[in-house]
């Protein structure tokens, strides 16, 4: 035990203070604020009342409440791989020797710097029916006779979101994954080479093993952001066509915009529980791991 | 060498496609607002530049496009500057002084940042509500503090970590105090820190939206993710036009912000997430 004297002590906690009450007053106090809210029935104009679990029994009977998480777990599914992948190649390329390195980074990062409400705006005039960039380009090049109806159809709706959401974060798995690229000892690949394997046996042999607890981290990292998505359906497709791609916090924000308080809290606090296992997970898995050492 | 030469055209292809992945639809949306119809690709060849949409976007009232932005620029420097200013002090007292269960606070700080936003807007809406604070600029800084401060903390305490104790107790020796010593020594030395955490906790502010739609009602303190978003038009057609004319008007902090300070940036991510 580190023995520590009064003023000591009270210096500490003087300079973490601040930050303790910023964290418990805007955003512990509104957690548990929530949780407590998802056991009434609080909607705007009508008498607050207390009917513990019937919030949560209402959503054990709702369809729609099953196709948000259908349709975020579809997300997450389609998506964060894409994005994995990509980011994978893109940081495996900019790693190299490449000329313009800096305008390369640059590039990389320039879609994850705008807001996600302006990239929607952005997408959703790039896939508009008539004159969008996307049924263009899907003519010209011959992979579709027509125009397609992308954010009209279900499945459009869903590949729109998924191509916006890969756009807009794939930048941010590269620089990550570039950053557990370029801390591997490059003296590895010369003696692999020497050894004369190839690019491919030494991506296998080298690269991947090396890579492996930063790819975990932009996984979770990914999961998480996904699970959470928000803006850019809001303002790609509203949810939409016919809630197909209402997400888990778009479903929670109608009940709120609509007064519906406790409604809009269980639905919440559903997705915080499935937030809060796989940050754990997280913790346990990305950090311990290297501050243990 | 052919496997050399292979790699080299591969690589080079890869970074034509990565640049067409990226920068196309910031093309596109800087077309669409120089033109002055939104269907240009339909009568291709026959763009006719024009002006109108920048200037339409700057010059209407009624639009407020101005307003959002600037409430955007000062919500997001106010967020930033206390963000930096809180996340120091604790980075200090975690790295410094002798706080009892600093790792604790450390993981449950970095639990916090995974929350998601939507479990907090109802309360916080119920809350700023109670206390008069809707659709004000405090609505927004205080929670977008309180959001930005976990990544800023990690950022801090791994750049902290690194400095040399001695220079801090040669500064106690002459007889600083605590928050002497972080402001002359500590402030200065992790400079390109404190720098990252600046543009990350601009950045991160500016582009909100979930909270910003929620607690804001109009020009007052409306920010500009959210005029973009609900930016509609009088007669039914969307005016494409000026919302890319507007959208090219507020990327350009950010998209500045990133190009001149990349490295910055790029730091402040890695260290956040994966160096600790």
């Amino acid at each position: 035990m580190e023995y520590h004297t009064f003023s000591e002590l009270r210096e500490s906690y003087a300079f973490i203070l601040p930050l303790m009450i910023f964290i418990l007053i805007f955003v512990l106090l509104p957690v548990l604020g929530t949780f407590i809210n998802s056991f009434f029935r609080d909607i705007s104009f009508m008498q607050r009342k207390f009917i513990l679990f019937e919030n949560y029994k209402q959503l054990f009977n709702d369809s729609d409440f099953y196709g948000a998480i259908r349709f975020t777990i579809l997300f997450i599914l389609v998506s964060v791989p894409l994005e994995i992948i990509l980011g994978l190649i893109f940081a495996l390329i900019l790693n190299e020797a490449v000329p313009f390195r800096g305008f390369l980074r640059a590039c990389v990062l320039l879609p994850w710097a705008i807001p996600s409400a302006i990239s929607g705006r952005l997408w959703e005039l790039i896939f508009n029916y008539n004159y969008g960039l996307a049924n263009f380009l899907c003519i010209k090049l011959g992979i579709s006779t027509g125009p397609i109806n992308w954010l009209g159809s279900s499945l459009g709706a869903f590949l729109g979101i998924v191509i916006a959401d890969v756009w807009k974060t794939t930048p941010f798995v590269t620089i990550i994954l570039l950053a557990g690229l370029s801390s591997i000892p490059i003296e590895l690949y010369s003696q692999a080479k020497v050894d004369g394997s190839n690019f491919l046996q030494r991506f296998h042999k080298v690269t991947m093993p090396l890579l492996k607890p930063v790819l975990i981290v932009a996984l979770l990292f990914r999961t998480i952001d996904a699970l959470r998505i928000f803006d850019l359906v809001y303002v790609l497709t509203h949810g939409g066509p016919g809630g197909a791609t209402t997400s888990l916090s778009l479903y929670s924000y109608r009940y709120f915009l609509a007064g519906d308080f406790g409604y809009g809290s269980a639905i919440s606090v559903v997705l915080f529980v499935i937030a809060f296992i796989l940050s754990v997970v997280y913790i346990k898995l990305g950090r311990f791991a290297e501050l243990g050492t | 060498m052919i496997e050399e030469k292979f790699k080299s055209v591969i690589i080079w292809i890869g970074c034509v496609l990565l640049v067409v992945f990226c920068l196309t639809p910031f093309l596109y949306m800087i077309l669409i607002s120089l033109s002055s119809s939104p269907d240009f690709l339909t009568k291709l060849g026959q763009i006719e530049f024009s002006f109108k949409n920048y200037y339409s976007v700057l010059s209407s009232k009624s639009l407020h496009f101005i307003d959002y932005l600037r409430n955007s620029l000062i919500i997001s420097a106010a967020s930033a500057f206390f963000c930096v200013i809180i996340a120091g002090l604790g980075a200090y007292s975690i790295t410094r002084l002798a706080l009892p269960g600093k790792m604790l606070i450390l993981f449950f700080v970095l639990a916090v940042s995974m929350f998601p936003q939507i479990s907090l807007v109802g309360y916080l809406f119920k809350f700023m509500s109670s206390i008069g604070w809707i659709n004000t600029y405090f609505a927004l800084i205080f929670p977008y503090v309180a959001w930005i401060l976990p990544l800023s903390l990690w950022i801090l305490v791994s750049y902290f970590a690194q400095i040399p104790r001695d220079l801090d107790k040669a500064a106690l020796i002459d007889g600083c105090t605590g928050w002497q010593i972080l402001r002359k020594v500590i402030f200065p030395v992790a400079a390109p820190g404190i720098f990252s955490v600046s543009l990350l906790s601009f950045i991160f502010a500016f582009n909100e939206f979930m909270f910003a739609l929620m607690l804001t009602i109009d020009y007052h303190s409306r920010t500009i993710p959210v005029g973009i978003a609900l930016f509609q038009g009088l007669h039914g057609e969307i005016p494409w036009g000026n919302i890319m004319a507007g959208s090219a008007i507020a990327v350009i902090p950010v998209v500045l912000l990133t190009i001149i300070f990349q490295s910055y940036i790029i730091q402040g991510l890695t260290r956040g997430s994966i160096k600790g």
